[in-house]
C-alpha cells in the first residue's frame, strides 16, 4: 500500500524555540499509526506542522503525492486532512449540529455522513440542539471527532483523545477510532499506552523534537526498555488506569 | 435564564423610568423626549453594531470607526447631490483593484521563482519604487479637487440638480490614468509575492477560475472609464427617492471597501502588535478627516431629505403618512419629523439583519465559531484571513450606512462622526465587548439616557452637559456591578 502522508526532517520553530529537529514519518493508506512521546516531546507541534497551523522552516510534507509545506492551514486541511486537537477545541457557542455543520467543505456533507456519525456516537444524536459548553468532557472529545468526519477526509490527525477521560469513555473512543480505520487513515497522539498499543500497527516516537524509534507496534509492545526510556512516567499512570478496569 | 437576566434588568429599569416619567412630565414632552431617545438609540446602534462586531471576532479597537462613518455620509451626499466625484474616481479604483488581482491566479508560478539573494531586496525595492511613481503619474494634472467641488455647489444652489450636472475630463486625456494605474497595481502584488526562496515544494497549478476575477474587473473598469459622464447625468435623473435608496447603498458599499482595504494593507501585518493597532486606526480616524476637509474644506452641509420625508404638512397618523409622504407625523398630539421615525426603523432593520445573519447563515456561525477559537476554524478548512476583511468591511460598511441615514437630519462635516464613536464604544462596552445584542441594549439605554438627560436639563436649567455626562455615568456604574459589561463573558 501506498504512503498517503510523507513527512520528511521538517524544522519547525515556535518564536526562538528549535521545537520538531528534523521529524521524518510516513503513514501508510489506511492505517493508524501512532506517534508516542512524552509532553513537550513534539507531538502536537509535529501534527500542527502538518496541518500548516505552524508552517515548518524547512523539510517537506507530502500529502497524496503533493507537496504542500508553505500552504497555510486551511488549504491543507480542504484537500482533505481532519485534525482532533488536543482539548477537543469545542465551539462552545454553537449547538452541537453547529459544530458539525460548520465542518462542511461542500453542501450537504453532514447529510450525506450523519447516519454514520451518529451510529459511531448515539449520544450527539440526543445531544443536537444543545450548546457546545454543555457537553461533558467525554461528549466533547465524542463531538470533536464527528466533526473531523463531517467532509471527506482521507487523513485524520487526532491529539490524546483519550486525555481526561474516565476508562469507560476511553473505551467508547477506542472503539470509535477502530471503526474508523475501514474508511480512512489516522496518525494518532496518545499518551495512553494501552490504547495506542491496541489500536495502532505502526509507532513512531518522538523525543525532544527527534523521531528516536519507529517500527512495528506488536514489536514495541516487547520491548519493555523502551518504554521505560522514553514514555516512562506517563504509561505507569495509564497502566494503573486500564487496570482499574480490570485489564 | 443566565443570558436574561441582564435583558430583564435593563427592560424594569427602563419601564420604571418610564412610569417616572409618564407620570411626573406630562404626555407630550413625554413622548417627544421618548421619540428622540429612540432616534439616538439607532444612531448609536448603527455605530456600536459594527464597532462590536469587529471587537468581537479579531479584538481590534476601531478608533477609525467614527471616521468611517462620516465618510459614509459624504459618499451618500455625493451620490445623492452630484454624484460626478463618485464616477471620476471609479475607473481608477477598478484600475488599480484589477491590477492587485492579478498576481493571485500567478501565484504558483511566481512561488517558483529564483531570484538571488543578493538582488532580492534591491529589487522589490526598486518595484515598489516604481508603482509608486506610476501612481503619481497617473493622476498627474487630475484635477480631483474641482471634481469633488460639485456636489459641494450642488447643495448650496441648485433646486434642478441636472443643472450641476458638470464635464468630466475628456476620454482622450483620461485613459492613460486607468492603464498606468492598471500596471501600478499588478507591479505592486507581483512583487509582494516574490519568495525569498523559491518554494518549488508548492506544485498548486494557475487555473482559468483564478483569472475570472481579473477579468471581472478589467471589464468593470473600462465599462465605468466610458460612463463617467452618461452615469452621472443617469443618476440624477432618477426617481429621488430611488436615488435616496441607492445612496444608503453607495454609503455602505463605500465604507466596505475602505474597510476592506485598510483590513488588507494596513491592519493585517499588526493582528501580531496589537499594541499598534489602536494608534493605527487612531491615526487614520485623522488621515481621513485631513482628507475630506481638504475634499471639502472645513464647513457643514445639509443634504437635502429625499421626497418620501419631505412633503409640506403634517400627516395626522403615521398611517396617512403613507401616500402622502409628509416631512412631519403627528404621534399621539407630538409633532415629529418623518424622517427621524425612518432612522428609528433602519436601526431596527440592521439589527434584524444583523440576528438573522449571525444565526441563521454560515458566515454567522464562522464568525460565532472564530470569536472562541480561530485556529480550529481554520483548521476546518476555512479561510479566516478573508472573513476577518469580510467582518471588517461589513462592520465598517455598517457604520458608513449609519453615516448617510443621518446626513439628512444631522450636519454632513469632517468631525460629524467623533461624537457618535465616542457613544458607541461606551455603548459597547455597557453592552459587553463582542455582544452585538449588548450593543442594541446598550444602544437604547444610552439614547434614552441622553433624550431624558437633555430634557431634565433644559426644564430644570441645569447645564447640558449633564446629559452627557449621564451615559459616562451609566457606564460607570454598570461596570461597576458587571465588569464584563451587561453581556460580557467573565474572562
Amino acid at each position: 500500500m501506498t504512503d498517503i502522508l510523507n513527512v520528511k526532517d521538517i524544522h519547525t520553530y515556535i518564536g526562538q524555540f528549535h521545537i520538531l529537529e528534523g521529524v521524518s514519518l510516513s503513514v501508510r493508506e489506511g492505517s493508524i499509526t501512532v506517534l508516542l512521546g512524552r509532553n513537550g516531546a513534539g507531538k502536537t507541534t509535529t501534527l500542527k506542522s502538518i496541518l500548516g497551523l505552524i508552517t515548518p522552516r524547512t523539510g517537506s510534507v507530502v500529502f497524496k503525492g503533493e507537496g504542500i509545506r508553505g500552504r497555510r492551514a486551511f488549504e491543507i486541511a480542504a484537500l482533505g486532512i481532519g485534525y482532533v486537537p488536543e482539548h477537543r477545541a469545542i465551539f462552545r457557542d454553537l449547538s452541537v449540529m453547529e459544530n458539525l455543520k460548520i465542518a462542511e467543505r461542500k453542501k450537504g456533507d453532514f447529510d450525506r455522513r450523519a447516519d454514520m456519525i451518529f451510529d459511531l456516537f448515539p449520544d450527539l444524536k440526543r445531544l443536537s440542539r444543545l450548546p457546545g459548553n454543555h457537553l461533558s468532557g467525554g461528549q466533547q472529545q465524542m463531538l470533536a471527532v464527528a466533526r473531523a468526519l463531517v467532509p471527506e477526509n482521507q487523513l485524520l490527525l487526532i491529539d490524546e483523545p483519550s486525555q481526561g477521560l474516565a476508562p469507560l469513555l476511553i473505551e467508547q473512543m477506542m472503539e470509535a477510532i477502530h471503526r474508523l480505520r475501514s474508511s480512512t487513515t489516522v496518525l494518532l497522539v496518545e499518551q495512553n499506552f494501552i490504547m495506542a498499543s491496541q489500536l495502532g500497527e505502526e509507532y513512531y516516537i518522538i523525543d525532544d523534537g527527534k523521531i528516536v524509534n519507529q517500527g512495528q507496534m506488536s514489536d514495541l509492545a516487547r520491548d519493555q526498555e523502551l518504554i521505560q526510556r522514553y514514555l516512562g512516567a506517563s504509561i505507569s499512570v495509564t497502566e494503573r488506569a486500564a487496570g482499574s478496569e480490570g485489564r | 435564564m443566565q443570558k436574561l437576566r441582564p435583558v430583564l434588568i435593563v427592560f424594569v429599569i427602563l419601564v420604571a423610568l418610564f412610569i417616572i416619567g409618564w407620570t411626573t412630565m406630562g404626555q407630550k414632552p413625554f413622548i417627544r423626549t421618548t421619540l428622540s431617545g429612540l432616534t439616538l438609540s439607532a444612531l448609536f446602534f448603527m455605530v456600536a453594531a459594527g464597532l462590536t462586531l469587529i471587537f468581537g471576532l479579531m479584538d481590534v479597537l476601531n478608533f477609525a470607526h467614527g471616521a468611517v462613518f462620516m465618510i459614509g455620509a459624504y459618499a451618500g451626499w455625493q451620490f445623492f447631490t452630484n454624484p460626478t466625484f463618485i464616477f471620476g474616481l471609479l475607473p481608477l479604483i477598478f484600475a488599480i483593484l484589477t491590477g492587485l488581482s492579478i498576481a493571485s491566479p500567478l501565484r504558483p508560478r511566481l512561488q517558483r521563482l529564483s531570484i538571488p539573494e543578493k538582488v532580492y531586496n534591491p529589487l522589490r525595492f526598486l518595484l515598489y519604487i516604481i508603482s509608486a511613481v506610476l501612481v503619481v503619474i497617473s493622476l498627474l494634472g487630475y484635477d480631483i479637487i474641482s471634481l469633488a467641488e460639485t456636489a459641494m455647489v450642488a447643495t448650496m444652489t441648485a433646486s434642478d440638480p441636472l443643472m450641476e450636472a458638470s464635464p468630466q475630463e475628456a476620454l482622450t486625456g483620461f485613459w492613460i490614468r486607468p492603464l498606468l494605474l492598471l500596471v501600478a497595481g499588478t507591479v505592486l502584488s507581483i512583487t509582494s509575492q516574490l519568495p525569498r526562496t523559491p518554494n518549488t515544494d508548492d506544485e498548486g497549478k494557475t487555473t482559468w477560475k483564478g483569472w475570472l476575477l481579473s477579468a471581472a474587473l478589467l471589464l468593470v473598469t473600462i465599462v465605468s472609464s466610458l460612463t463617467r459622464e452618461s452615469g452621472a447625468i443617469a443618476v440624477l435623473e432618477m426617481d429621488a427617492n430611488l436615488r435616496f435608496v441607492f445612496s444608503l447603498l453607495t454609503g455602505f458599499l463605500v465604507g466596505g471597501g475602505i474597510g476592506a482595504a485598510i483590513e488588507i494593507t494596513l491592519i493585517r501585518p499588526l493582528y501580531v502588535r496589537p499594541q499598534f493597532l489602536v494608534l493605527l486606526t487612531l491615526g487614520l480616524a485623522f488621515v481621513l478627516q485631513e482628507v475630506t476637509q481638504v475634499l471639502w474644506d472645513p464647513l457643514a452641509y445639509q443634504m437635502s431629505r429625499p421626497p418620501l420625508f419631505s412633503q409640506p404638512g403634517k400627516a395626522e397618523n403615521i398611517l396617512t403618512w403613507f401616500g402622502q409622504w409628509n416631512v412631519t407625523i403627528d404621534i399621539f398630539g407630538v409633532t415629529f419629523p418623518s424622517y427621524r421615525l425612518f432612522i428609528v426603523v433602519l436601526g431596527v432593520v440592521m439589527l434584524i439583519a444583523m440576528a438573522i445573519v449571525m444565526s441563521k447563515t454560515r458566515l454567522g456561525m464562522i464568525i460565532r465559531a472564530g470569536v472562541q477559537d480561530r485556529e480550529m476554524v481554520e483548521a476546518l478548512g476555512i479561510n479566516v484571513r478573508t472573513v476577518f476583511t469580510l467582518v471588517f468591511a461589513l462592520g465598517v460598511g455598517l457604520a458608513a450606512l449609519g453615516g448617510i441615514g443621518a446626513a439628512p437630519f444631522i450636519p454632513v462635516e469632517p468631525t460629524m462622526g467623533t461624537r457618535y464613536q465616542l457613544q458607541a464604544f461606551i455603548t459597547v462596552v455597557l453592552g459587553g465587548m463582542g455582544s452585538y445584542g449588548g450593543a442594541a441594549i446598550g444602544a437604547l439605554l444610552l439614547g434614552f439616557a441622553r433624550a431624558f438627560g437633555d430634557y431634565l436639563a433644559l426644564r430644570f436649567s441645569l447645564s447640558p452637559a449633564i446629559s452627557e455626562a449621564s451615559t459616562v455615568i451609566i457606564m460607570a456604574i454598570v461596570l461597576l456591578v458587571r465588569p464584563a459589561g451587561l453581556f460580557g463573558r467573565k474572562e
